[in-house]
């Protein structure tokens, strides 16, 4: 689904992603670990073209998205991102965030859009905040909020950017739930976090980058039980 | 009680008399037309040039037109408005006969610089995540600006808008270099009409006070009302 080719990213002298190779395939659940500065969340932003690669390619669906020419918006709406700091439109109600770009970009009217958002709502349990604005939301809402804007778009790929990191401890809870539903449902998903406990039970697949590429990947059980570099013992040792 | 009788004899001559308040009442028209012709005017004008500021090649350079705004910021602040009135009425438009027209366009110009500061400090303020969340869901540039970033923006901005849209009602009291009779021209020649400089000039002070009074409590409630969404 997405082919990753010898990717950089520099940041003016910082040479932040040094020749990323990976291969995502439909269906699967990809959880990210790594040091601060590893270059992970920069990987999960190049994807979407939030960041603009330095230079290597990246496939998505047989497209080549990293050539200028391709139109990037249309991109990007099957690829739904969640942040860390949930970027709730703080202008709009929680319906209007839901809806706005369904029914801008024509995908939807408004009416359906509408119905769609009360179901993506239910589903999290926040359909009685639909005309709450986020102020008023507390950061695990938000976040569930987030998750179902970017669910209102039907993605193909959920891209989630440390979700629960800027969450109090009890609030991180309902958001990984809401995540482990998405995952059983078929998403594909590519998960930056800090959380081993999820890394172990809903990924299909674990990535460890250091210094901008990724040192080892292997399926949880092993990827936890028998950490083959060093250096991913050291960072095994220190967070578990 | 002689006072008395002195000071309602002065206000009737300067007000009453020969119905003399219509005259600073069309005053306040021709006042109140420039500065909300110009701020309109301006409004827009800043929007947009607070965008050419703003945008940057890929590289993070500025553009041709971020330049452009510079230019146009940098001669607008460094010249006094009585001075570009003048040039606009004498030379650029010396072909307009309508003094106006060339009053709203010359402090449409003047309060642009102005608000594209304003604006662009609103558009700053404004979290580089709501960008990145508008663009992440497909939203194009201008759909992301027009619906998340600007409303938030122009929130940001109201308090310091609505500051220069005070000044620019009081600042079109140079109107008169150009031959209108605005608010404080009327009083000027009444000074010199009635030989009583007090009557015309406290009376057309306490009416640009009471309209700027109005327009303040206005402003705080339409904040208030924009602030609806800041409910915590």
């Amino acid at each position: 689904m997405i082919i990753v080719k010898d990717l950089h990213k520099k940041f003016g002298g910082n040479h932040v992603l040094r020749g990323v190779d990976y291969h995502i395939h439909q269906g699967e659940k990809i959880v990210v670990v790594g040091p601060s500065g590893s270059g992970k969340s920069t990987f999960l932003r190049c994807l979407n073209l939030l960041e603009i690669p330095t230079s290597g390619e990246i496939w998505f669906d047989g497209q080549l998205i990293t050539d200028p020419k391709i139109n990037i918006n249309k991109v990007r709406q099957h690829m739904g991102m969640v942040f860390q700091h949930f970027n709730l439109f703080n202008n709009l109600t929680i319906m209007e965030n839901i809806t706005l770009a369904p029914v801008k970009l024509k995908l939807m009217a408004e009416e359906e859009a509408k119905e769609n958002a009360l179901k993506l709502l239910n589903r999290v349990g926040l359909a009685e905040k639909a005309d709450a604005y986020p102020g008023s939301l507390s950061g695990g809402q938000k976040q569930r909020i987030a998750i179902v804007r970017s669910l209102a778009m039907s993605p193909k790929l959920m891209l989630f950017d440390e979700p629960t990191s800027a969450l109090d401890p009890e609030m991180v809870g309902e958001v990984l739930e809401v995540m482990k539903e998405l995952a059983e449902s078929g998403m594909t998903m590519v998960v930056v976090t800090h959380e081993m406990g999820f890394a172990r039970e809903v990924g299909t697949k674990v990535l460890f980058m250091d210094e901008g590429n990724i040192i080892e990947e292997n399926t949880p059980q092993e990827f936890f039980a028998n950490p083959q570099s060093p250096r991913l013992k050291e960072f095994l040792s220190k967070v578990l | 009680m002689d006072w008395l009788n002195s000071v309602l004899e002065k206000a009737n001559a300067a007000f009453v008399e020969k119905d003399r308040w219509r005259l600073y009442l069309k005053g306040l028209g021709i006042t109140m037309e420039v500065a909300v012709f110009a701020a309109l005017i301006g409004i827009v004008l800043g929007t947009i040039v607070a965008f050419m500021k703003l945008s940057t090649k890929r590289n993070g350079k500025p553009t041709i037109f971020a330049r452009i705004a510079n230019i146009y910021i940098d001669i607008i602040r460094g010249t006094p408005s009585v001075l570009q009135l003048l040039i606009m009425w004498v030379i650029v438009m010396k072909d307009c006969k309508n003094g106006v027209l060339v009053a709203c366009i010359t402090f449409g110009i003047n309060s642009g610089a102005y608000v594209s500061e304003i604006m662009r400090a609103g558009i700053l303020a404004v979290d580089k995540g709501q960008t990145e969340a508008g663009r992440s869901l497909g939203l194009s540039h201008f759909q992301t600006m027009r619906y998340i970033v600007i409303p938030q923006a122009f929130k940001n901005a109201l308090p310091p808008l609505g500051n220069e849209f005070i000044v620019l009602i009081k600042e079109t009291a140079i109107v008169g270099y150009v031959g209108l009779s605005d608010l404080t021209r009327v009083a000027n020649q009444m000074t010199s009409k009635l030989y009583e400089a007090f009557m015309p000039l406290i009376g057309s002070a306490i009416v640009y006070f009471t309209i700027i009074k109005i327009l303040t409590v206005l402003l705080a409630k339409l904040e208030r009302r924009l602030r609806k969404s800041d409910n915590r």
